[in-house]
């Protein structure tokens, strides 16, 4: 009798295994990207037109710039889309990426409430902008989980000769959209990638308060996790996306794609590049 | 936008037969509903062997169980993470970021509910219940089929509160499932994202779902209480 | 029965350490007889019956069931569970109606419309046929006990081991399950009813056993007196 109920269990197991069962990893390409990246839309726009020819499943996992560079290093994505050059350059000096593709670029903002307590609509350089920020001890939100916009913002404070550590300064830990809210709620400063503020902006008491500065630029790249770290990557697939977003049709979608009407990415690939992803 | 806006929004995204929110939610459903099935037979005949069978570390496992109780579903999730993510000792099985991988961690979640309100109402029958069974001449497998119908609503209890814990959970969710769209993005996770949006329609819409569910359960979890207190002799 | 005896114990210890209830006690039950055990509370009445049902383990004892004779307790106790029915002081009534309880006692094997006749003859004997969808336990303490009588009646054991058959009763019910015992006597079932007081079965036993600290004290001749006239029902082996 026991047996019997032993046998209903496996099978119970086995029954619902196969309703929950593996896909067909071959088929399934995973990219670990920003947040921002993913809440722009882009990637909902894109992806559908790259698997109806390919015939890949991408499935996007939208993390920080530091997390999915993790996932990366550990093998547990396939391929990576992120913004965050020394970063990307040091994963692929690591060995653990194949070649950092140039993709496209959108620049950051700095965006802050309407009436400008510190005054740095009138400043002339984002290094100004940041030290006015610094001295006026405004309320500035951080996203503060080592992401690339993060990394970015640290950069920029250094730059500025500005320690941000203080009362005023508030590290989220929470996505671009998450802390632009918070920043909107609290009247505070904070650096957004223009790809999410215009899709966010409608919602939000925050205006663009800086913006233009080359410092400000923030190109994205794509890296294959290299498949002789983790052999069980799908590397062609990895490639396959790759080629698909650098290439003639994938560059053109990007600089097509609109939100509210604005283009969000200038494509940027590099013709120098392709040549590595002749199969 | 105001809460007003939002919810009406909500409200006729959810009646309207959104398509992409009717996925989010069947996915729900699909991997909660496969999980709870599997933790119920193995934590249904671990309680029973807690409650009903002697033996030795006997009680240490109930208060181990009792442990686990309280383990946050994000130290389930990060724990997982770590055997399934390719470094992990069980990498091999390219289980993470899949719906296997939210299964598992969901069921990790409702093993210890199951055992333990599984354990407590096992234990509340009557020991004379699988004594008279068996000198009736029940097999062993019929007295355990009638313990377990005599603490029916007991046991209906703990699938139904642990069935409404990991529905709702989202720590383990996340970083098992990745929240990947159409695959293992489920109503929790989907949640977290639009509000990190500022999509708070389908926010709502996707808590109001959540929320006509845990009363649901609930409602059935009273009612089925209720129904215990008068069987009890 | 072509069996003397159903029921055979030699050498029955029980009690962990030095303590050694029954004494090595040898017990036969003879096939068909009614043996009434006596003895105040905590004379070891209960322990006995649930040794001999395969309840409780004992610490020594060599068992013959019908002539079948199994060494390892783990078989016997298989054995006895299945072939020797205890019935509880207080029978416990599972969580369902009546017609529920009866069929439980019935083996898979049963085809459905003798299960169907069995019920309602055990109903009928037991004067509840009315009772069928009444929730057991909703009953009183009198009917508890004649539905657990039937549903033992519908599990057809060798031996039938009653605890206190008649205690918590009122006078009624008492005469009612009293009456119930003789007509299983008369069935050739073979019982065992211990009983703390037993002025109320002075008709019923072939045989009393007084037990006194787990030791048989007094074993009293069995009565000359027998009552014959109660009227018989069918047994159930005419259906098998």
């Amino acid at each position: 009798m026991l047996n019997r109920l032993l046998f209903l269990f496996l099978s119970l197991i086995f029954s619902t295994s196969l309703l929950a069962g593996p896909q067909n990893h071959s088929r399934v390409i995973r990219l670990a990207t920003t947040t921002s990246t993913e809440n722009s839309g882009l990637l909902h726009y894109l992806l559908p037109l790259f698997e109806k020819e390919s015939g890949y499943r991408v499935h996007v996992i939208a993390v920080g710039t530091g997390k999915a560079l993790r996932m990366g290093r550990d093998g547990d994505v396939d391929v990576v889309l992120v913004h965050a050059r020394s970063a990307e350059r040091k994963f692929v000096a690591e060995g653990f990426g194949e070649h950092r593709f140039s993709v496209m670029y959108n620049d950051f903002v700095l965006v802050g409430p309407r009436d400008d307590p510190a005054g740095v609509r009138s400043a002339a350089s984002a290094d100004e902008a940041f030290r006015r920020l610094g001295e006026g001890k405004a309320l500035f939100v951080s996203r503060g989980d080592d992401s690339g916009t993060n990394k970015k913002e640290l950069a920029l404070w250094k730059s500025a000769g500005v320690h941000p550590r203080g009362g005023w300064y508030r590290e989220a830990g929470q996505g671009m959209g998450r802390v632009l809210q918070m920043a909107s709620e609290l009247g505070a400063y904070t650096l957004t990638d223009r790809g999410t503020w215009l899709a966010m902006k409608k919602g939000l008491d925050l205006r663009i308060l800086h913006q233009g500065d080359p410092m400000l630029f923030n190109p994205y790249g794509i890296i294959a996790v290299n498949p002789e770290r983790h052999p069980n990557v799908n590397h062609q697939g990895a490639l396959a996306l790759i080629r698909w977003f650098v290439g003639k049709e994938g560059q053109e979608k990007i600089a097509a794609f609109r939100k509210e009407g604005e283009q969000l990415f200038i494509p940027n690939a590099q013709p120098s590049e392709l040549a590595l992803l002749k199969p | 936008m105001t809460l007003w806006e939002a919810t009406d929004h909500a409200m006729r995204l959810l009646l309207g037969g959104d398509e992409s929110l009717w996925r989010i939610i069947g996915i729900s459903f699909k991997v909660s509903g496969i999980a709870i099935l599997m933790a119920t037979p193995p934590a249904v005949l671990t309680a029973f062997a807690l409650a009903w069978l002697r033996f030795p570390g006997r009680r240490l496992l109930i208060s181990l169980f009792s442990t686990l109780l309280s383990v946050p579903a994000v130290v389930v999730g990060l724990t997982l993470y770590l055997l399934l993510s390719n470094q992990g000792p069980l990498g091999d099985w390219r289980l993470l970021f899949t719906q296997s991988a939210m299964v598992a961690g969901q069921v990790v979640l409702a093993f210890p509910i199951l055992v333990a309100m599984g354990h407590a109402a096992l234990q509340s029958v009557d020991q004379r219940a699988w004594e008279t069974a068996r000198t009736l001449g029940a097999s062993f497998f019929k007295a355990f089929l009638l313990v377990l119908r005599e603490s029916r609503f007991g046991l209906l209890a703990a699938l139904l509160a642990a069935y409404g814990r990991i529905i709702a959970e989202v720590g383990a969710s996340m970083m098992l499932g990745g929240n990947i769209l159409d695959y293992t993005r489920n109503i929790p996770t989907a949640i977290a994202l639009e509000t990190s949006k500022g999509e708070f329609a389908q926010g709502i819409a996707l808590g109001v779902v959540l929320l006509l569910l845990a009363s649901t359960l609930n409602g059935l979890l009273h009612y089925v209480q209720g129904k215990g207190g008068v069987s009890t002799p | 029965m072509n069996e003397k005896f159903a029921l055979e114990v030699e050498g029955l210890r029980y009690g962990p350490g030095d303590r050694n209830l029954f004494d090595s006690m040898n017990l036969r039950l003879e096939s068909g007889r009614c043996v009434l055990l006596t003895g105040e509370n905590g004379a070891g009445k209960t322990t006995l019956l649930r040794i001999l049902a395969g309840l409780q383990k004992p610490r020594e004892g060599r068992f013959r069931l019908e002539g079948g004779d199994f060494a390892a307790w783990k078989k016997m106790r298989r054995i006895l569970q299945k072939r020797v029915l205890y019935l509880h002081q207080q029978p416990y009534m599972f969580d369902g109606t009546v017609e529920y309880n009866l069929r439980f006692a019935l083996s898979r094997s049963t085809g459905r419309g003798a299960k169907e006749e069995l019920v309602e003859r055990a109903l009928e004997w037991v004067g509840m046929s009315g009772f069928r969808r009444k929730y057991a336990r909703s009953l009183s303490g009198g009917e508890r006990q004649r539905v657990a009588l039937a549903r033992a009646w519908l599990a057809s054991p060798t031996v039938m081991l009653l605890d206190e058959p008649t205690a918590n009763l009122d006078a009624e019910s008492r005469e009612r399950t009293l009456r119930l015992l003789r007509q299983l006597r008369l069935q050739g079932m073979t019982l065992v009813l211990a009983s703390h007081d037993p002025h109320h079965f002075t008709d019923l036993p072939d045989r009393i056993l007084r037990l006194h600290q787990g030791r048989i004290f007094h074993a009293a001749p069995p009565p000359t007196q027998k009552e014959g006239s109660a009227a018989v029902i069918p047994l159930r082996q005419e259906l098998a």
